[in-house]
């Protein structure tokens, strides 16, 4: 296969994304071609969008191979091809990608839009087509792909639906036959050549001719391309024979070209590339700066500062005449920024230079301009020459590095693995990490990892040491490579690097290292990625294996056990089972108790469990304490037996009070002393279940049953609640000499209360007494306090 | 916008429902029903759920479980972690979260207050220092250690706001939430309950006053306020004592009044229509000062009282060290004669912390007796005490209360609450542990009080957090350092009022900005922490 049909060209970068392999692609496809033979013959090459090389074979399968020869997939044409044989295919570019299209040898049609989402679509029949077209093209708008090709005189249009005869507007008769077509880089424009030499140019969908051109050469061109002129929009077709090369377009002459060797055009986003054995060239419209500049005799003011320049290096006076005439003219501003122009366009350094150190030193005579399109352009020369440069071989010019971006230009090198040099393009340019250096090197590790004869250690501390914490490196997306290629050992030691949780936990539980993803979702502190684990776990454990796995994790433990809080009590209590846990099964049977049973058995039964789990758990009050539950729980279903009335879940002191107000005074002394009730609290209790019947008779009695644990001041307190002065005045004078001003004042006595505390000579109680009297009533006790505290202070 | 209620979904013509809800199971199944309860006839509704603060795996696989998750054409998350309650101050509002930490062994809330400060953060650029006492406050530090290098390279260049946080465990301190706040706020919450920044009132304070026909009833509906500092009268007595809120009440009372006087003077047009123009800023003040008057009042009510007054000098024995070893006359009357259990609890608590415990005897004595009077059920809610360290046996037999007051200077004798010197006005006479270990954090710093730290639970740590040098911050002598202080467990109005002190102390040489995973006081604490199992 020789070279020189190798169709390189790609739709999404203005330029032959496979350039730089002429100097290396014969070693690219010197590994290809062996392969190729093996399949079968090969009709048609072509670059895909993402720099994959489709190679279309005779048989209709398309053999995919990325940069480096390695094979990627294939994909067939359809099986009608089998029998008929591709006679030829283009490959072509859409908005969506990629596309492939193919003329069998029955003359029929079948395209794919995408190779990258293939769908074959069959084209219709073209009515009486007996033998290949003279030309065809794929074209395509409005998003569809059509096949335009030419029969005879006639041109006929393909869609997926039918097949129309289309005539060129303004066709010069005499036409019997089409030689070459040529659909420009924006599929917008095309070209007819005919036999009789007669160039047709217009709009693709064949509604408008825009000039037409008589070459006068009958002979069928070997290759005819457009030329974008980005500058001045003019249209432009460059025609090529043998060797000779024409340039053709609305003026009436032509600019002929002589082709020493065999040559190879591609058409690209500013201009027409043109590839020999031995040469590259680039034919494009000189941009207007550069023009300007070096026009012969030029007096523009670039290229008078480019003068003036020079001859102050010679350090020469005529320096001063010339940056005066621009300035006399008002025109150095825009002298710096041709010269600055004018430098981007060229492709020497030498020449690049002299313009920017131009620019510079205009710049030095202006007070206000703008440092950033100098620095930028310095920048972008900077990498440009970089990649220029032949061991590299991306041959950008600059309209192109700006059209493509940074960005795509280092997915370019990433993809060529260079590595270093994107790197190196980043820090200069000194872009954020997360775009620049980290994604390079995560790519770098991704390929790293496919690197089957290294170790995984070595592999993992290569990188490592690399990417090291490098902000935005993603080693969970490195370690799905990894184990994508099947070395999930490998995955497993690049997670340990990954700081995200989030992303490490779902990967190593697709590795099935469940044990390995709980620890880390232990570790990130998010408890629902440890339920995402946990319930994981529980489906691909055992019940006992899980319950080990968990005791080992003490927060994947508590996390659990809430969850079977909520939704499986059982296991909450094998749990607790488990861990010997008797303090918790104690307070989990307590809580069945409650929930659970509704029968007094069952509940007793259920508080029995608990008493004897707290027993275990050494702790002797709550299994008393159950213990008494259980007996008070009886005793009350037993007075609702005998007694009638609601006893059931009250507590023992309100038991009591029940049984008090109900008159069974028996049956609760009894209680109180089966429950040993505190003297003190029994007093209180009574107090008040008493005075709550209003029985004071009871009350009295009660109250000389024996001396008072509580003394007598709650008596006279309770009294006065249930607005009883009288019974409340039997207390008072019962209450012990420390509260007796407090209860004589609360029965309203003022009077004798002033006599207590003056007795007492207590300050505090004598301010309270006379806080208490209250104008005329009081006047003659207030007087008699105020005598007693002068008396006092006078001692 | 309906508050969650289960059965049927109010009728309303909407094509799009959202339900806008905690991540909790039991959410789940009232939005499993609304869903299910919905109308077939009608016309279909969209649902969709947002998550506040975060998705929950197992919220939506009990929504599968219950069949409504195809319902829901968004599943989202809210990422609400911290909600501003006021210029200073920042609550989750997670009623739960002091249980699920201490308790239960769930660091769900501990994640989102991390998740929280990382957002803080981004706002308002990286936080330099770090220092934490406590379990949880480790775990913190740790997961926003970790999240830091999970966002290296989003790397923020904010100027740093905050000069360091302070992450301090509840449990740390766990005596004052227990005490009896005694600042205007902290009273109010005491009694009233501050809900989310809104009281609800007895009404019948509020009643108008003027019209004298006794006939028409007494309003019934709560009245309800809002309380936060954008009223100018109660930023100002908020976080006073409230023996000193008075004096500021009438003080305004009669410049209030001497203003509306300014009306006589008034002759001239221009000078009536000043005053004119002065009018809604004056009736507002006037409205202000008439609300805080009689929330005064009802307050004074309560304080008044002879049983408050009791109360509060048994708070005040137990936290100056006065007999916390023996059983207490007064708790033991309370739960005679059966006072609410919460507050039984609340002073059962605060003895044993004030003592570091208590004595077994005294402990079974106590315990027995809430059993036998308010019932056996309870025995969850006590181990849910002894389990959280408020209740708890003396081990050891030995009492470290005392050398932690000591040290500390909780306890004040010489208190000002007119116009105080020391936080301890907060409390009258008791300086909240929490707060003073913050104070002693930003002067002299811990190294000072290391021998309390290790009596105190949970590690004390320090991290930085490297800034570029561009961030670093050159303090002008006189500025204040900011810091942060986040109470893991809830943090009462007290405290925040004693911080506000300090904030405003003129040699103070730092503010402080409050956040918390709860705004609480005793009793809702204690309350969270019980158990009914009917």
């Amino acid at each position: 296969m020789p070279l020189a049909s190798l169709l390189v060209s790609t739709s999404d970068g203005p330029w032959g994304s496979g350039l730089d392999r002429v100097s290396s692609s014969e070693d690219s496809l010197r590994n290809l071609s062996p392969l190729q033979w093996k399949s079968g013959p090969v009709v048609s090459l072509g670059w895909s969008a993402e720099e994959e090389l489709l190679c279309v074979q005779e048989d209709g399968a398309v053999l995919v191979y990325g940069l480096h020869g390695d094979f990627r997939r294939h994909f067939s044409m359809g099986n009608e091809v089998l029998q008929n044989r591709v006679l030829d295919a283009r490959i072509f570019h859409t908005e969506f990608g990629s596309g492939v299209a193919i003329l069998t040898g029955a003359h029929r049609f079948t395209l794919s839009a995408n190779v990258g989402d293939l769908k074959l679509r069959r084209m219709p029949e073209v009515p009486g087509l007996q033998s290949a077209p003279s030309c065809w093209t794929a074209l395509c708008q409005d998003r569809v792909a059509h096949i335009l090709l030419a029969v005879g005189p006639d041109l006929y249009l393909l869609d997926h639906a039918a097949c129309s005869a289309v005539t060129p507007p303004g066709l010069a008769p005499g036409v019997s036959s089409f030689l070459q077509m040529a659909v420009s880089f924006t599929y917008r424009h095309l070209a007819l050549f005919t036999d009789t030499g007669y160039i047709w140019m217009g709009t693709a969908s064949l509604k408008e001719k825009l000039c037409e051109f008589n070459c006068n050469i009958r002979a069928p061109p070997k290759q005819m391309v457009w030329c974008s002129r980005p500058r001045s929009k003019e249209r432009a077709v460059v025609v090529a024979w043998e060797r000779r090369l024409m340039v053709v377009g609305d003026a009436p002459e032509s600019i002929q070209f002589v082709l020493d060797e065999d040559s190879y055009l591609v058409p690209e986003l500013d201009g027409v590339r043109i590839f020999s054995h031995s040469t590259h060239e680039f034919l494009h419209e000189v941009p207007a700066a550069s023009e300007e500049i070096f026009k012969i005799a030029s007096m523009a003011p670039g290229a008078l500062l480019l003068e003036a320049q020079k001859e102050y290096e010679k350090e020469s006076q005529k320096a001063d005449e010339y940056l005066r005439e621009i300035q006399e003219l008002g025109q150095l501003t825009q002298a710096v920024q041709q010269c600055i122009e004018a430098a981007g366009h060229e492709h020497q350094p030498d020449m690049q230079k002299s313009l920017l150190r131009a620019a510079s030193f205009g710049k030095c005579f202006l007070d206000r301009f703008p440092p950033d399109s100098f620095v930028h352009m310095c920048q972008d020369l900077r990498v440009l020459n970089a990649v220029r440069d032949y061991h590299i071989g991306i041959p950008l010019t600059y309209s192109q590095y700006k059209q493509l971006t940074i960005q795509v230009l280092l997915d370019r090198l990433v993809l060529r693995r260079l590595y270093p040099l994107a790197i190196q393009i980043c820090e200069y340019l000194r872009l954020p990490e997360v775009q620049g250096v980290s994604r390079i090197l995560a790519h770098w590790a991704c390929y790293k990892v496919q690197q089957k004869d290294v170790s995984d250690e070595d592999v993992a501390r290569a990188i490592n040491q690399k990417l090291g914490d490098t902000p935005g490196v993603s080693y969970s997306d490195i370690a799905a490579r990894a184990y994508g290629c099947g070395r999930t050992e490998l995955a497993i030691k690049l997670l340990e690097y990954e700081p995200r949780s989030g992303e490490q936990v779902p990967l190593l539980l697709k590795m099935k290292r469940s044990k390995l993803a709980l620890s880390k979702a232990i570790e990130s502190g998010d408890t629902d990625l440890v339920f995402t684990v946990l319930l994981h776990l529980k489906n691909e454990l055992n019940r006992g294996d899980f319950f080990m796995t968990l005791r080992n994790q003490p927060m994947a433990l508590s996390l659990y056990r809430q969850f079977c809080k909520h939704q499986e009590l059982e296991t909450l209590k094998d749990l607790y089972n488990q861990d010997d846990n008797h303090q918790e099964l104690g307070s989990f049977h307590i809580r069945a108790s409650y929930a659970a049973e509704e029968r007094i058995e069952g509940r007793v039964a259920a508080l029995q469990t608990a008493a004897d789990a707290f027993y275990k758990a050494k702790n002797e009050f709550a299994a008393k304490a159950t213990e008494d539950q259980m007996r008070l729980l009886r005793l009350q279903r037993r007075l609702e037996d005998e007694l009638g009335g609601q006893f059931l879940d009250l507590s023992l002191h309100d038991t009591v009070t029940t049984l008090i107000l109900g008159g069974h005074n028996k049956r609760a002394e009894q209680l109180a002393r089966d429950f040993r009730i505190p003297d003190k609290r029994l007093w209180w209790l009574k107090l008040t279940a008493l005075a709550d019947l209003e029985d004071w008779e009871e009350l009295e009695k009660f109250s000389k049953s024996k001396k008072s644990p509580i003394g007598y001041l709650p008596f006279v307190e309770i009294c006065m609640k249930q607005h009883n002065k009288y019974e409340a005045k039997k207390y008072a004078s019962r209450v012990g000499p420390e509260q007796k001003v407090k209860a004589l004042l609360l029965v309203g006595d003022v009077a004798q209360a002033a006599d207590v505390a003056i007795e007492h000579r207590n300050e505090a109680e004598l301010s309270l007494v006379l806080s208490h009297c209250t104008g005329a009533t009081d006047g003659a006790t207030a007087d008699k306090i105020q005598r007693a505290r002068a008396q006092a202070q006078k001692k | 916008m309906f508050t969650l209620k289960g059965n049927r979904l109010p009728a309303a013509d909407v094509k799009n429902i959202i339900f806008f809800v905690r991540p909790r199971l039991e959410l789940m199944d009232i939005i499993a029903e609304n869903v299910l309860s919905e109308d077939r006839r009608g016309p279909t509704r969209d649902f969709h759920i947002l998550f506040v603060p975060r998705r929950s795996l197992l919220c939506e696989q009990r929504l599968k479980d219950l069949g409504v998750l195809g319902s829901f054409i968004h599943r989202e998350e809210y990422s609400l972690d911290l909600i501003p309650f006021d210029g200073d101050l920042l609550s989750m509002e997670s009623e739960g979260a002091f249980k699920e930490c201490y308790l239960e062994g769930d660091q769900t809330s501990l994640y989102h207050a991390a998740k929280g400060l990382m957002t803080l953060q981004a706002l308002y650029g990286t936080i330099p220092q770090i220092f934490g006492k406590g379990e949880c406050a480790r775990q913190v530090a740790n997961m926003m250690i970790r999240m830091k290098r999970e966002f290296t390279g989003s790397q923020n260049s904010i100027f740093p706001v905050f000069d360091n946080l302070l992450l301090l465990d509840r449990n740390v301190d766990l005596l004052t939430p227990l005490a009896t706040q005694l600042t205007y706020e902290g009273l109010i919450d005491e009694i009233y309950g501050i809900q989310n920044s809104y009281v609800k009132l007895p009404p019948e304070k509020f009643a108008p006053k003027k019209q004298g026909d006794g006939g028409k009833d007494l309003p019934t509906e709560a009245k309800k306020l809002q309380l936060n500092s954008a009223e100018e009268l109660y930023a100002e007595i908020r976080d006073k004592n409230f023996n000193a809120v008075g004096s500021v009440l009438s003080k305004k009372a009669k410049i209030i009044s001497a203003a509306f006087e300014e009306r006589h003077n008034a002759k001239t047009v221009g000078e009536i229509k000043q005053f004119v123009s002065q009018l809604p800023h004056m009736q507002a003040a006037r409205g202000s000062l008439a609300n805080h008057t009689s929330i005064a009042e009802l307050i004074k009510d309560v304080t008044t009282s002879e049983d408050f007054f009791d109360k509060l000098t048994v708070e005040q024995e137990f936290m100056s060290g006065i007999d916390t070893d023996k059983v207490n006359n007064y708790i033991e009357d309370c739960i005679a004669q059966k006072h609410s259990l919460i507050k039984v609890l609340r002073l059962v608590c605060l003895q044993s912390v004030c003592n570091s415990g208590l004595k077994q005897k005294v402990l079974d004595y106590y315990k027995r007796e809430i059993l036998q009077t308010y019932g056996y059920e309870h025995i969850l809610t006590l181990h849910n005490l002894e389990k959280a360290g408020l209740l708890k046996p003396q081990t050891g037999g030995r009492n470290n209360y005392p050398t932690i007051r000591k040290t500390l200077r909780l306890w004040m004798d010489d208190v000002n609450e007119q116009n105080p010197t020391d936080i301890s006005y907060v409390y009258s006479g008791y300086a909240p542990l929490s707060v003073r270990l913050a104070q002693l954090l930003s002067r002299p710093g811990w190294r000072s009080i290391e021998e309390v730290l290790r009596i105190l639970p949970g590690p004390h740590f320090e991290e930085r957090q490297p800034l570029p040098t561009g961030l670093q911050k050159k303090r002008q002598p006189g500025e204040n350092r900011v810091t942060l202080i986040f109470f893991l467990g809830g943090v009462t109005f007290a405290e925040i009022a004693a911080l506000r002190f300090l904030s405003q102390l003129e040699d103070g040489g730092t503010e402080y900005v409050i956040a918390t995973t709860k705004l609480m006081n005793g009793t809702s604490w204690i309350e969270a922490l019980m158990e009914k199992p009917f």
